[in-house]
């Protein structure tokens, strides 16, 4: 089985470490996890390497969130993104709050993941996404 | 605090009343003394004209005894004259000036000097000749110092003067008497070439008449410091009542309000001030209002704050305890003890996963601006953000959302909220795919909107639509917390909108029926 590559950008060290003990501290499924804290190394890396998904924590350092996902979609139009977000509880979206970028963000993303978040919910969201690349 | 700023302190009313005070003292005061001096002036021409006449019928009377030359009759007469009428002298000179005839006994053949204004108002002085134009020959002059008026009537020469027409035997013996005696060419009778053969000077005093208008002056100007004095105090008081006292307690009220107390009404004034008093308590109520309103959207501001910064404090550690107990129960062997220990920590962590998504929600609330909306429109909206998600991958939407459907008040925003959610706890319950089924309809009877939202999904356990109801339940339902807590801000929203929310769950899937009035 083909090893599936997943970037994971966040700005705190236990959701790097927790993503990649949920995703590759288990035996059955083959993911490799690759973790960078800032937006520019998260670009950077995803220029120079190829990933099959991404995870992006939307407060970041310097950039919004939106932004990132937008330069991301820039590059590498097809790549699925999941974004993370610890704020909201139950799925409230202010969309009157932020108006157009929410709708953008909720565009381009390929899913939501809200923390904190249990191996099963971190497992099954990735399973699925790949699922619908599959596919595609 | 120096005199100016002493000043700029007496009040409107004050200020008015004494203006009102200054403005009738010098107009009464002018116009008293303008009709004073009018009634002064009238009172010594009126007072003229009767001596003159007076002159005139002396002089008729007088003219008989001095043509049969009986100068015992005329002094007699003169004496009798003065006393009458406030008469106070009587002469009789000839044109040389001396004084033939007099009350005053004392005066007789004396002179009279020829710089007298008598004499000057037709020869020019110190000198026979006579002036230029002689029409303005005073008849009369005042003395204003003594109170006293001078009238001078001429006695003009006529022909039965200086012919001594009467010849009574009395006058005729009489004459030839004094010729004998004196020996004295002036007892002839007059020289025809004389105009004026004297005159009779009639002193008059105007002393009552001035005194009797001085008493008026005097109370006429008392009348009118009174007469002031009393328009300034009605004055005075009139406007205390009517704008001193409004205007001061306007005064007081904003003094208040500058210092943040705007709870106290200023009691109403009178016509355009009351009407200022009314406008100013509704600015007040509407500042309080304000004011609040500030104090709760910054409220909600800074706990909203406070709780994106908890939200973040807590999340992400809480995160690595969940994983990391999960990873510790995996790697425990199936028979270790151990595990159940793992258990209990991965519990409590999601316990508190639960809280805190419970407070947020709750704070997160944002306040309904109600608008007229359609719903149908909304749903559609909905659907069309979140079926992108991979979750909607395998779901098929099936809806029946009439577009004539009547609008309701509702906060546009929140109702997609609503819907985002239902949709979303959907597709979590159906991770294989499913059927998700929405129709919206009006009831005419109950005049509301139906939404009818289904799904095929896994049931919802009794306990968890418990807690929907009842969100301090504290009971442990760690897979459907998200979905019991989304649903919990779903009824809040509901029932801010007035409206209804019923949820049933079974084998066969889930249904949410909402019902909001128009």
């Amino acid at each position: 089985m083909k090893t599936i590559k997943i970037l994971a950008i966040d700005r705190e060290e236990i959701i790097l470490k927790s993503i990649k003990k949920a995703l590759t501290g288990y035996s059955n499924t083959d993911y490799s996890v690759t973790v960078c804290n800032t937006a520019l190394d998260g670009l950077k890396l995803i220029r120079s390497d190829t990933f099959d998904l991404v995870f992006l924590d939307l407060v970041l350092p310097g950039l919004n969130g939106a932004e990132v996902l937008r330069r991301i979609k820039n590059i590498y139009p097809l790549i699925p993104v999941i974004v993370m977000s610890g704020f909201t509880s139950g799925m409230n979206f202010n969309l009157s709050e932020k108006g157009n970028s929410v709708n953008e963000t909720l565009n381009n993303a390929a899913g939501f993941l809200l923390k904190p978040f249990t191996t099963e919910e971190i497992r099954s969201i990735v399973s699925r996404t790949l699922a619908i690349r599959i596919g595609n | 605090m120096s005199l100016f700023e002493k000043l700029k302190y007496i009040s409107i009313s004050s200020r008015i009343s004494i203006l009102l005070g200054i403005i009738i003292l010098l107009t009464m005061g002018a116009f008293s003394t303008f009709s004073l001096l009018k009634q002064k002036e009238d009172a010594i021409i009126s007072i003229s004209n009767n001596t003159g006449q007076l002159s005139q019928t002396i002089e008729k009377i007088l003219r008989v005894s001095m043509l049969k030359n009986q100068r015992d009759d005329i002094s007699l007469a003169v004496n009798n004259i003065v006393g009458s009428e406030d008469i106070k002298s009587i002469k009789i000179l000839n044109h040389d000036g001396s004084i033939k005839f007099s009350s005053i006994h004392s005066e007789i053949n004396k002179n009279i000097s020829q710089s007298r204004q008598l004499c000057v108002s037709c020869h020019i002085k110190n000198d026979k000749k006579i002036k230029a134009n002689i029409k303005n020959f005073k008849h009369f002059r005042i003395d204003n110092k003594n109170n006293l008026i001078y009238n001078s009537l001429p006695i003009y020469n006529s022909a039965s003067c200086y012919n001594g027409v009467c010849h009574s035997p009395e006058q005729l013996a009489f004459n030839k008497r004094e010729k004998s005696e004196t020996n004295s060419a002036s007892l002839s009778p007059h020289d025809s070439s004389q105009t004026i053969l004297g005159f009779i000077e009639i002193e008059v005093s105007i002393k009552k008449i001035i005194s009797d208008l001085e008493k008026t002056r005097t109370q006429l100007i008392f009348l009118t410091i009174l007469f002031a004095l009393i328009a300034s105090i009605i004055t005075y008081f009139s406007i205390r009542y009517l704008i001193g006292k409004p205007v001061k307690n306007l005064v007081d009220g904003t003094l208040r309000v500058a210092r943040g107390d705007f709870n106290h009404e200023i009691p109403p004034g009178k016509a355009e001030l009351g009407v200022l008093s009314e406008s100013f308590n509704k600015m007040q109520k509407q500042l309080m209002t304000t004011q609040s309103q500030l104090i709760e959207s910054e409220k909600l501001a800074s706990v909203g704050k406070l709780a994106d910064e908890v939200a973040n404090e807590i999340n992400n550690p809480l995160t690595g305890i969940i994983i990391y107990c999960e990873s510790l129960m995996n790697e425990a062997d199936i028979t270790d003890v151990k595990r159940s220990d793992y258990e209990i920590v991965r519990q409590e962590a999601l316990k508190i996963r639960g809280s805190i998504r419970n407070i947020l929600s709750l704070t997160r609330q944002k306040k309904p601006d109600f608008i007229v909306t359609d719903i149908s429109s909304i749903i559609r909206h909905a659907i069309s953000v979140i079926e992108k998600f991979s979750n909607f991958r395998n779901i098929q939407i099936i809806t029946g959302l009439p577009k004539t459907l009547p609008k309701v008040s509702a906060d546009p925003d929140l109702i997609e909220q609503v819907f985002l959610n239902l949709l979303l706890n959907s597709s979590e319950s159906m991770p294989a795919g499913g059927i998700v089924n929405i129709i919206s309809s009006y009831l005419s009877d109950e005049k509301e909107i139906e939404i009818a939202f289904t799904d095929t999904g896994k049931e919802i356990p009794s306990g968890v639509l418990q807690k929907i109801l009842d969100p301090t339940n504290n009971s442990n339902l760690e897979d459907f917390e998200k979905i019991g807590i989304s649903l919990t801000v779903c009824k809040d929203i509901i029932e801010m909108h007035k409206g209804k929310i019923i949820i049933n769950s079974s084998g066969i899937g889930t249904s949410v029926i909402i019902k909001l009035p128009l």
